[in-house]
């Protein structure tokens, strides 16, 4: 119990800590770069391959529950709204969290027990400015542009189930995600991705950068665990308040 | 083509595990102790996560489902998509998720940390199967703790669902828990669990493989545990559209 109060209390310093430098320095840009490319591009052919999925099932799984009361023509509706406010925003986020989450925490965690990092401030270079910062901002900008291509893939991947697999019609499709999905809500979904990726970043970082050198090769393991189980938890939780803000 | 031939060997290799965990699965002797241990170490750890993750689902549902049913005047009925919608896929498809996030990568990096350190080869060295004594408990624990996990979080994510329908969202108490019982059936809950237990499954085995097959250091022990999450999410729902294409085939 107090080990979790002490852990916690950590974490609101190093979020501190961690929006100061963002928003005070200028993030060291071939970092930045590498990281954007890993988060965003490496991030590309998982989630392209879990959206297809997870939009299909949004087709079929609705259309069981809605053919009891006579609904199936609202699928498109319900897969739309359902998909790009809720369901594909929160999947890019927890996916993040599974791949880029995890990848900076086990990377954070090893340069801390290879001492890599105390050797970054013997060379007074500033640890958080350099390695924290540049991950940070590239994990907050990909996920939005995640969410973006997961909307569109998830969307194709709801028409495919709706209308190639139960048949339905396509011009109804079409014209329901017209008439529901706004522009606010792509945008609502896209700002969702940006506040679940930077908390995303921060968890990671913070598992990564706190494991201490005498954790050693186990305490790796379990800043990575923790990343991808806080992190998806946060997530979801957060994204609950964000609705019903938005929406309620 | 160099790449081919190695997926195909790892795809062959998994096959023979797959195998191997079967036959010692059914055959005596099971270490039933360590099984019913680590069932309880999984228990302990993936409860908490497992219930925050599920429960803001069922509120989520209310919350969105709310406007469009309203645009019907068919209000009185979301609990019965609420009903279906949890049972069915997203209580069984998140409880795996955070199971696998969870139990899978701990069971993952404890496999994989005793293959590093020599302790696997040190059990087949004192005639211990090490698949029938390290991975089989593992599988056994996840089939088992998985649709476990998964009615603790139906109760939470049809309560969190209430909260946000009845309370926040207006609906008559009485007619949702009417249109709750009317429309949820006993075979509801049962395909749920069962789908639970098939990821569970899937959860065991891949868990077990990639522990058993980790590379040399520390840092492929980490990997192991990283990709056992990843590619337990691709198969969980690879497996649960299939699931939901062959229920609805069947009409139920």
């Amino acid at each position: 119990m107090v080990a979790a109060i002490r852990k916690l209390i950590e974490f609101v310093r190093f979020i501190g800590l961690a929006l100061r430098i963002q928003f005070t320095k200028i993030p060291p840009r071939d970092v930045l770069v590498t990281q954007l490319v890993d988060a965003g591009w490496g991030s590309l052919a998982l989630l392209t391959m879990l959206t297809i999925f997870a939009g299909l099932n949004l087709s079929v799984q609705s259309y069981g529950s809605f053919e009891r009361f006579g609904g199936q023509d609202l699928l498109g509706m319900f897969a739309a709204v359902g998909g790009v406010r809720e369901l594909y925003p929160v999947m890019a986020a927890v996916v993040c969290g599974a791949r880029i989450g995890a990848n900076l925490a086990a990377s954070l965690a090893n340069m801390r027990i290879s001492e890599q990092i105390e050797a970054l401030e013997v060379m007074a270079v500033d640890p958080v400015h350099y390695l924290v910062a540049p991950r940070l901002w590239a994990v907050t900008l990909a996920l939005p542009l995640l969410c973006g291509y997961a909307d569109v893939v998830g969307l194709a991947a709801s028409y495919a189930g709706a209308v190639w697999q139960l048949g339905l019609d396509p011009g109804s499709f079409i014209s329901q995600v017209q008439e529901q999905v706004s522009l606010a809500d792509i945008g609502t979904g896209l700002f969702k991705g940006l506040i679940m990726g930077w908390l995303v970043a921060v968890i990671s970082c913070f598992h990564g950068y706190s494991v201490a050198k005498r954790d050693g090769a186990e305490g790796v393991g379990i800043a990575t665990n923790l990343a991808i189980v806080h992190g998806a938890v946060m997530c979801i939780v957060v994204n609950l308040f964000l609705s019903w803000l938005i929406y309620g | 083509m160099d790449k081919l031939l190695r997926s195909l060997q790892t795809l062959g290799a998994l096959v023979v595990f797959i195998g191997q965990v079967a036959r010692s699965a059914v055959t005596p002797p099971i270490y039933w102790g360590e099984t019913l241990r680590l069932m309880n170490v999984l228990a302990k750890r993936c409860i908490v996560p497992v219930s925050l993750a599920v429960a803001p689902v069922g509120a989520v549902i209310s919350l969105q489902g709310i406007e469009i049913f309203k645009l019907f005047g068919a209000e009185r009925m979301l609990s019965s998509f609420l009903g279906t919608a949890i049972f069915r896929e997203y209580s069984p498809a998140l409880a795996s998720v955070m199971v696998a996030a969870q139990a899978g990568s701990s069971i993952a990096a404890r496999i994989g940390t005793m293959k590093v350190r020599g302790q696997i080869d040190a059990l087949a060295v004192m005639s211990v199967d090490p698949v029938r004594y390290v991975v089989v408990p593992g599988v056994i624990a996840c089939v088992i703790v998985a649709p476990l996990l998964s009615v603790l979080t139906n109760i939470l994510g049809i309560f969190s669902g209430w909260v946000f329908a009845v309370p926040l969202g207006g609906i008559d108490h009485g007619a949702f828990m009417e249109h709750l019982t009317a429309q949820i059936t006993p075979a509801d809950l049962w395909i749920g669990l069962g789908k639970c237990s098939v990821f569970g499954l899937g959860i065991g085995l891949i868990a077990g493989y990639l522990g058993l097959n980790v590379g040399k250091g520390a840092a492929d022990v980490g990997k192991a545990a990283n990709d056992t999450v990843v590619s337990t999410i691709v198969l969980i729902l690879l497996v649960d559209y299939a699931v939901s294409m062959a229920l609805l085939g069947a009409g139920l």
